[in-house]
This record gives structure tokens, C-alpha cells and sequence, in this order.
């Protein structure tokens, strides 16, 4: 398997109370744990179990995913602009690996 | 933005024309308020061409209606009762040839202000291994509903969009879609 390979597409100036996208995408197999190798035994389950987007400290979007979301998750969303500040997005796998990736984020009045 | 549920990085995709026909299934015929005019050009265009073809060629299937089974389910996972709403719209190709990754784009039409926003949104496959595909969890400050994901579906199901709001009401869409290959196995 790959490293984990997280990466996000956000703008990294945005006017205040503009709505501004964010496309996120991480490598990872995502394995269900319900799929078998050459030999008939079981591949364990390894997941990224949880994806969360921190604004400033404060979460505004997160998920949860399960086994029916594809390998190398893609997830793009939505984020209203405040104050300057960072992005920080998060995501977790079974068994408690944690990546991370952090953007800086200029807001203009 | 586009219309179309948006793979990234995005594969050269024919679009077939049953894809259309899918664009409208959702929970009605709800549409962005928001928009500009030229993409309001291209959805009223195919909104024209998709409400052909299905006055046309989509015949009644069964397979996808509204059944008991997915009431029962939706009662049992969240415990409320939910109610189609145009509001929620779950756009997913009504044929897709392969299964282990199937773009979804889920759009709820809400202000997201502190008194009237989404909370949650379930979404659900209920003929996969594992029916909960994922729980979206958003705040006001996340401006807009609209999250796009690729997910897995183990044989031609409808998939369902559960959006709890802040006033506790449970609107749902649903999007049937064909796959050719088992994604889950």
C-alpha cells in the first residue's frame, strides 16, 4: 500500500460572507474488511472512518464515512467566510492514524 | 459551480441520456435559486430534455418506487419518519457502469441561518453490505448544503438522502441508480 496522501483545493482569499468551495482528496484504499484475497482470507478493514473541517478551531463541516464511500474518498464542500484565519482538515482512519493538512485563509472585508 | 455531480480529478465521461432522466429525479422539482443565467440556460435546457425522455421512455420500475421496506429502514436507523421534499435534491447518474465509485452531489435548499439550517444528512443504499453510507454533519457557517463524494453500490438500488433540519423535521430524496459491476465486493 501507498502513504496516505492527503489534498485540498480551497482559495486562499475569499471576501467576508462569501461562500466559497473546498474539494478535498485523500489516497487511501478504504478496504471494508468484507473482501478477500487470492488465498479466500479475509482483507481487514481499514477505513478512513471520519473527516472534519476546523475553521478557525471551530468544526463547521464533518463526516461520517462507512464502507459503501469509494478508495481515495473525495469530498468537496462548502464553508462561509468569517474572519482571516486557518483551515484545518482532519481525517481519521480505524485503528487512530490522523492526517492532517492545514491551509491559511486571507478574508477581506 | 457546475451541475453536474463533479469527479476530481474529473474522467472524460459521454453522458449518457438516461443521466438526464436522472438529473430529475430528485425529491421533485426543485430547483437553485441561485444562479447564473447562463448555467440557469443549460438547466432549463435540461430539464426540457430530461422531462421528454422521461414522459417518453422511462417506464414505471418497481425496483425503485417507494416501498415499506425502505420506510421501515429509515425508522429504524434515525428513529423519525421522513418526507420527500424537493427541498433535498440527491443527484446521482441513473446509469453507471462502475459501481465502486458512483458520483453523488447532495444539495439541500436551506439559508443555513442560526435558526433554519440542516444539521445532518444521512445518506443510505439499502441494498449494500453496509446500508449507511456516510452522516454529513454541517453548521450555519458552512454557507451552503451542497457536498459531492464518489461511493460504492453493490447492484442497481435507490439510494436515499436523509436531511435532518434544525427544527427536528426529516426531508428525504432519492436517486435510483443502475450500476453494471458490484462495488462492494
Amino acid at each position: 500500500m501507498g502513504s496516505v496522501q492527503p489534498r485540498v483545493q480551497a482559495p486562499g482569499a475569499v471576501a467576508r460572507d462569501e461562500v466559497f468551495q473546498v474539494r478535498t482528496l485523500i489516497s487511501h484504499p478504504m478496504e471494508t474488511g468484507l473482501r478477500r484475497d487470492s488465498a479466500g482470507n479475509p482483507i481487514p478493514r481499514n477505513l478512513i472512518n471520519k473527516f472534519t473541517c476546523r475553521y478557525n478551531g471551530v468544526v463547521v463541516f464533518s463526516a461520517d464515512l462507512h464502507e459503501s464511500v469509494s478508495a481515495n474518498p473525495f469530498i468537496s464542500f462548502y464553508v462561509r467566510a468569517k474572519d482571516s484565519g486557518h483551515l484545518v482538515y482532519i481525517w481519521e482512519e480505524d485503528g487512530g492514524a490522523v492526517f492532517t493538512l492545514e491551509n491559511p485563509l486571507t478574508v477581506t472585508a | 459551480m457546475t451541475d453536474f455531480p463533479v469527479a476530481f480529478p474529473r474522467p472524460p465521461v459521454k453522458v449518457p441520456e438516461d443521466y438526464l432522466a436522472g438529473l430529475i429525479c430528485t425529491g421533485g422539482l426543485g430547483m437553485n435559486t441561485a444562479s447564473s443565467s447562463i448555467a440557469l440556460l443549460r438547466r432549463t435546457i435540461l430539464r426540457a430534455a430530461g422531462l421528454a425522455l422521461a414522459a417518453g421512455t422511462l417506464p414505471a420500475n418497481p425496483g425503485f418506487a417507494a416501498s415499506d421496506e425502505d420506510n421501515d429502514l429509515i425508522e429504524r436507523l434515525i428513529g423519525k419518519k421522513a418526507s420527500e421534499s424537493p427541498r433535498v435534491q440527491l443527484l446521482m447518474p441513473a446509469v453507471f457502469g462502475n459501481g465502486y465509485s458512483v458520483p453523488l452531489t447532495l444539495r439541500v435548499d436551506s439559508p443555513m441561518t442560526e435558526t433554519d439550517h440542516v444539521r445532518t444528512v444521512h445518506i443510505i443504499a439499502p441494498k449494500n453490505p453496509i446500508v449507511i453510507v456516510a452522516k454529513l454533519q454541517f453548521t450555519p457557517d458552512s454557507g451552503r448544503v451542497a457536498v459531492s463524494t464518489r461511493i460504492r453500490l453493490a447492484e442497481p438500488q435507490t439510494v436515499l438522502a436523509l436531511a435532518e433540519m434544525n427544527d427536528g423535521a426529516v426531508l428525504m430524496a432519492r436517486a435510483p441508480v443502475k450500476v453494471d459491476t458490484d462495488g462492494c465486493a
